[in-house]
């Protein structure tokens, strides 16, 4: 009996050995490794099934036979290894060589969203200014008549002032409580000095209201206005304060050229033209002038008008409060529109405010 | 105003090329936006003398034309009815000329005769708007020789500048003020300026006064001396109406202004040199022979040289023969004393009106005219006698006749000269640069003012036709302009922080903005005004702030709301073809304030979500409530910390925009800070959307606010010891909600609830009608031991019991 099952446990041992190996190297996925592995060496498998007969076999031979089992056991254990290993290796070999994935498709969760373009070059403006030294303040969009005009020093029939071309709330109120949509952000000249002393360095963003409305006029657009007032601030500073804007927003070699014009708040006034940075003439070179010549936006001249500027019109101080003989300032404003119009070459203003998703995503 | 640069050249003398002169005027304020070159294009366009004329020999209205051009004669067939006899000059378009019009001109067979050439008339060669004949012209118009080509002959050649004139500079509304200027910067010797002074001038200070008008007296009286301080006129007798020379008409064609006759003629001429509108009466049809100027009657018409009727008003100044109205004061004539063919004696018109009156009435009668562009801005009230005398002399120039003798000029308002003291050290302050005091007075003189040498700087006057500089600092920009502003130099100031710096307010909006598109919403940008249709459309507030001179019906109230704005963009969207949007947008809502002088604004957050959904690959249907929930959540991610997944949206508030069982506050530490939902169904038909767009709105002041109010988060360490979880899933009324549900979870343990969170909603089989099974993870863990499972169970058997009895809830297993 036990000299049978000695042979019997010595038979299944020799033939798992004879044929273990070459069952195993034949496997080519890991799949098919783990059944032929499970039919050697898993719970029913062939080896665990001889290891169950140990108990029977005699006393004697159990050790020696026992020892031979488990190497044999062991010796499948890393035969398997080994070829799952060469499996993975060989898998790994194969996406390493095969195909490409195909990255292309889009990305999963894309977030798409954008800032509208005026808000865009709204903050960078403001980001150039801020980092200046200036603050950022805001105010109403209605405002009453004097801090749009009178106390700005517009003549009291100043053509701004008719209904022609300014939105009035209540006309029929009286001139000191007529109420208007801000035909400028200048507005916020008047309600920062009345709410503060100098030094004041602010600039004021938001929407202004003008009666007209084509190709290049929108009845709402967007200003920023800015405004410095201390001791001793000179023209000489406005030109400084203008022309590192520019710089900074348009390129360090854009040429910036300051020549009088008039508004009434301020004076001596000024408008700033900025070299064209669609056809950038001012770069000099044949190409440059070519493309100068043929440029619609500047209309062949390189240069761009950008802003309204001068030194605040003693008479603004006296209207507000401050002594128009101790200090100083300047004040400028820019079409917010306008430099998002240039930046992303939109040629109609009213596309600004569609808010047509097609072209919210262009740009 | 347009400017011809021939003009400004002979005025100053200058050798300046137009572009250069161009770009002086720009550097002195007098921005010119555009140059346009004359006389160009006309080679083969010469001068010629007709030899012979006769009919075409089988074409009516044709006629046959031999001219020679000095060296070859040209038969040409012409169908003006003007050729001249011969000896006539005209203009001819030899065989192989060009016209500016685009004609080509080549030999042409007109009826068996072969015409080799054109006799051109105005409008044919750029040189005026004539089309009634051919040009001809007199030894007067040009002594060229035959063949001279025309542009040379008739001194074509000129540039326009167009210039955009602030209009505080009406002295720059004529070429001798551009002149003025352009010698200030040129340091020239000034303007060359020719006035024959053939009569003399009786200037009267007080309000009327009479003179010898050749034989009959004619009287002047000023009734309303505020709105006319001045009115001078003198007489021209004997004038004969005709064309007015070529080269008064070209230089008016030029300028834009037709040639009329060579009364109004040489009026405009006058316009344009001196910028002062003059206007001539046919003396003969002034009735009584005398003029007042006074306000009008109500009820008084006038029909104007435009043969309009227009009824006057008290505010309107009017000038009156012996019998009514004959014009409106520095707006336009009347048709009942025009110059016509017929007008033999002329009365000249030289007046000051007060701009403002003149504004009003041109205003009211929407009558924008060179006169009254000129008169609102502020005429030279110190030109007057000069003025006169350069009109008299152009019309008896042109049109013959003489002036009478003695003119009159009545003074009846005050005249106030302007002085001022200007001081060197403020002008190095306003430029931020020193100014030699020799060159600050070179400047001033030249431009007409006198000075007077002060220990501080200068005494000044200022000139009449200045009627913007009224203080030391127009000064300033006065020689800052001349010197140009790139002599000033350019430096950067050392900025002195504020004691306040950038509001967190709007700070904080930027974040938000940044916030909202990084959360993959587009901003859009409306417009501040909409309809009381859209408001009510969208059923918002329509308590609205209206605008009393709206553009349009459609744009005539303020927005209470963000929704019609951002409706009409998703309409928009929907429409083309884009399949879905997801806007938002922060903008002020106007809010009527009765009894304040301004309405409230506030700044809102709006957003809307409508259509497909976008998905990876295919479709995922349409935006739903959860959709906008998490784009919301997003936007607040930074700062809702401690703020559960599921506490962003709590009960419903009643609005009635949006559906009342698909909506919710926004709630944010506490404080309801806006609204989300879809909207109602009877607001989506109504402003033509489709499908259930989802609009969220908050107000961005108590948002920030209810942020600020919050704790801010502190850091806890991490959890030392392994959690478990278990799944709950129970059977609830659809109208428990799933928070009320975790909020029992989370009460029913003794802190070792960690975390709970819903991960399935049932609706369908096994699940009793309006009933809903909803299914969590519940983490539990101690914060001080592992959890053995004994102590899980017993805990999640105890929060299985209370959900049961709480929410009458059964499991689900
Ligand atoms: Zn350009």
């Amino acid at each position: 009996m036990s000299d049978d099952a000695v042979k019997e446990f010595e038979e299944g041992l020799a033939k798992v050995e004879a044929s273990f190996r070459s069952q195993l190297d034949a496997c080519g996925d890991e799949q098919s490794l783990r059944a032929v592995n499970a039919r050697i060496a898993g719970p029913t498998g062939e080896l665990t099934g001889l290891l169950k007969l140990m108990p029977k076999l005699p006393g004697d031979q159990r050790k020696v036979l026992g020892q031979k089992a488990n190497a044999l056991k062991s010796a499948v254990s890393a035969a398997f290894d080994t070829q799952l290993l060469a499996i993975a290796k060989a898998v790994r070999d194969a996406e390493l060589s095969g195909p490409h994935l195909d990255v292309t498709l889009p990305g999963r969760n894309e977030r798409t969203g954008s800032l509208h373009p005026i808000t865009r070059v709204a903050y960078e403006i403001m980001d150039v200014f801020t980092s200046l030294g200036f603050d950022i303040v805001d105010g109403p969009e209605i405002d009453l008549h004097e801090n749009n005009f009178d106390k700005l020093g517009f003549p009291p029939d100043h053509p701004a002032t008719d209904m022609q071309d300014s939105f009035f709330i209540n006309a029929e109120a009286g001139q000191k409580q007529r109420s208007l949509l801000r035909t400028h952000t200048s507005t916020m000249q008047v309600r920062e000095m009345q709410k503060r002393k100098p030094p004041l360095a602010i600039v004021a963003p938001g929407q202004v209201y003008r009666r007209d409305d084509d190709v290049t006029h929108s009845p709402m657009f967007f200003q920023l206005e800015g405004l410095l007032v201390d001791e001793g601030v000179s023209f000489a500073h406005l030109k400084g304060v203008l022309t590192r804007f520019a710089q900074r927003m348009f390129g360090d070699n854009v040429p910036v050229r300051f020549r009088p014009s008039y508004f009434p708040f301020v004076e001596p006034g000024g408008e700033v033209d900025i070299g064209c940075m669609i056809c950038r003439g001012y770069e000099g070179t044949k190409e440059a002038l070519a493309r100068q010549a043929e440029c619609r936006v500047c209309k062949a001249s390189g240069y761009l008008e950008v802003l309204g500027c001068g030194m605040v019109h003693p008479v603004v101080f006296e209207n507000v409060g401050y002594d128009s003989d101790k200090y100083t300032g300047f004040a400028f404003g820019l079409g917010i529109d306008r430099i998002a119009m240039l930046r992303y070459g939109i040629s109609d203003i009213r596309w600004l405010y569609e808010n047509d998703v097609r072209f919210l995503s262009q740009i | 105003m347009l400017a011809s640069y021939n003009w400004l050249r002979e005025l100053t003398g200058s050798d300046l090329s137009a572009d250069e002169m161009a770009e002086k005027l720009t550097g002195l304020g007098l921005a010119v936006d555009a140059v346009t070159a004359f006389g160009t294009g006309l080679e083969n366009v010469v001068i010629a003398e007709v030899r012979s004329k006769a009919p075409h020999p089988s074409k009516d209205k044709l006629t046959v034309v031999e001219v020679f051009d000095g060296t070859d004669a040209h038969t040409v067939v012409c169908g003006a009815s003007n050729v001249p006899e011969p000896g006539g000059l005209v203009v001819l378009a030899r065989v192989g000329a060009s016209l500016p019009g685009g004609l080509a001109i080549a030999e042409r067979a007109l009826g068996g005769v072969t015409s080799r050439g054109m006799l051109c008339a105005e409008d044919e060669i750029g040189v005026g708007s004539d089309h009634d004949g051919i040009i001809v012209l007199t030894r007067e118009d040009t002594t060229a020789k035959l063949g001279t080509p025309v542009a040379t002959a008739l001194s074509l050649s000129d540039s326009v500048f167009d210039i955009a004139l602030t209009p505080n500079r009406p002295d720059c509304l004529g070429h001798l003020g551009l002149a003025r200027e352009l010698s200030a910067v040129m340091k020239s010797t000034g303007v060359r300026t020719t006035l024959t002074e053939s009569f003399s001038i009786a200037t009267v200070q007080r309000a009327s006064g009479e003179f010898d008008a050749g034989g009959a007296t004619f009287g002047i009286a000023i009734e309303s001396s505020e709105r006319c301080p001045r009115y001078a006129g003198a007489v021209v007798r004997g004038v004969t109406i005709e064309r007015s020379p070529f080269a008064v008409r070209y230089r008016l064609h030029v300028l834009g202004v037709r040639a009329i006759n060579n009364i109004v003629d040489a009026t405009n001429l006058a316009v344009f040199e001196w910028g002062y509108p003059t206007h001539a009466f046919d003396l003969d049809k002034v009735r009584g022979q005398h003029i007042v100027v006074r306000v009008a009657r109500e009820g008084e018409t006038l029909t104007t040289l435009d043969g309009v009727r227009r009824s006057l008003q008290g505010d309107d100044v009017v000038i009156c023969d012996g019998e009514g109205p004959v014009a409106i004061a520095g707006v336009m004539g009347g048709q009942s004393s025009e110059i016509t063919g017929a007008t033999r004696n002329v009365f000249i018109e030289c007046a000051y009106f007060d701009p403002r009156s003149v504004r009003r009435t041109a205003r009211r009668l929407g009558m924008h005219t060179d006169a009254s562009h000129r008169f609102e801005r502020g005429v030279d009230p110190g030109a007057v006698p000069s003025v006169l005398h350069r009109v008299a002399g152009l019309i008896t120039s042109n049109a013959g006749g003489t002036t009478v003798k003695e003119a009159l000029d009545v003074v009846a308002g005050k005249l106030t000269e302007t002085k001022l003291t200007l001081r060197s050290s403020r002008i190095d302050t306003v430029l931020g640069t020193k100014v030699p005091l020799k060159e600050v007075g070179e400047i001033l003189n030249a431009l007409g003012f006198k000075t007077t040498p002060t220990v501080e700087g200068f005494n000044v006057s200022v000139p009449s036709w200045r009627p913007d500089v009224l203080r030391e600092v127009d000064l300033i920009e006065e020689v800052a302009r001349v010197r140009g502003y790139d002599k000033i130099p350019t430096e950067v100031p050392h900025v002195r922080a504020s004691a306040t710096g950038t509001a967190n307010s709007i700070r904080f909006v930027r974040r938000l903005r940044e916030q909202a598109s990084a959360a993959g919403l587009f901003e859009a940008v409306n417009y501040g005004f909409v309809s009381m249709t859209d408001l009510s459309n969208a059923r918002v507030s329509t308590d609205a702030v209206r605008i009393t001179n709206p553009l349009s019906e459609d744009r005539s109230v303020m927005r209470t709301s963000l929704l019609p704005g951002l409706a009409s963009a998703l309409r928009r969207a929907l429409r083309h073809q884009a399949g879905h949007a997801a806007l938002f947008e922060v903008a002020h809502v106007f809010v009527r304030n009765a009894g304040a002088a301004l309405p409230d604004e506030h700044v809102m957050l709006g957003i809307l979500l409508g259509g497909a959904r976008p998905a990876w690959l295919g479709q995922a249907g349409e935006y739903d409530f959860f959709d906008a929930k998490g784009a919301l959540a997003s936007v607040l991610a930074q700062w809702r910390h401690g703020v559960g997944r599921d506490g962003l949206t709590q009960g419903a508030p009643i609005v009635a925009h949006l559906h009342p069982k698909r909506c919710a506050n926004i709630v944010l530490f506490g404080s309801v800070v806006g609204t989300i939902g879809e909207l109602h169904p009877d607001v989506v038909s109504a402003m033509e959307l489709v499908g259930r767009p989802i609009y969220a709105e908050m107000h961005v002041g108590e948002l920030r606010a209810a942020i600020e109010k919050g704790d801010i988060a502190k850091a806890r360490a991490l959890p030392k010891f392994p959690s478990a979880t278990r799944d709950l899933a129970v059977v609830v009324q659809e109208d428990i909600m799933a928070s009320q549900v975790a909020d029992t979870i989370r009460n029913a343990s003794d802190g070792l609830i960690e975390d709970v969170q819903v991960f399935d909603v049932y609706r369908g089989e096994n699940i009793p009608q309006h009933h809903k099974s909803l299914a969590f993870h519940i983490v539990y863990r101690d914060s001080n031991a592992t959890l053995t499972d004994e102590k899980v169970d017993r805990a999640h058997k105890h929060v299985t019991e209370r959900v049961s009895a709480q929410l009458s809830a059964s499991l689900r297993s």
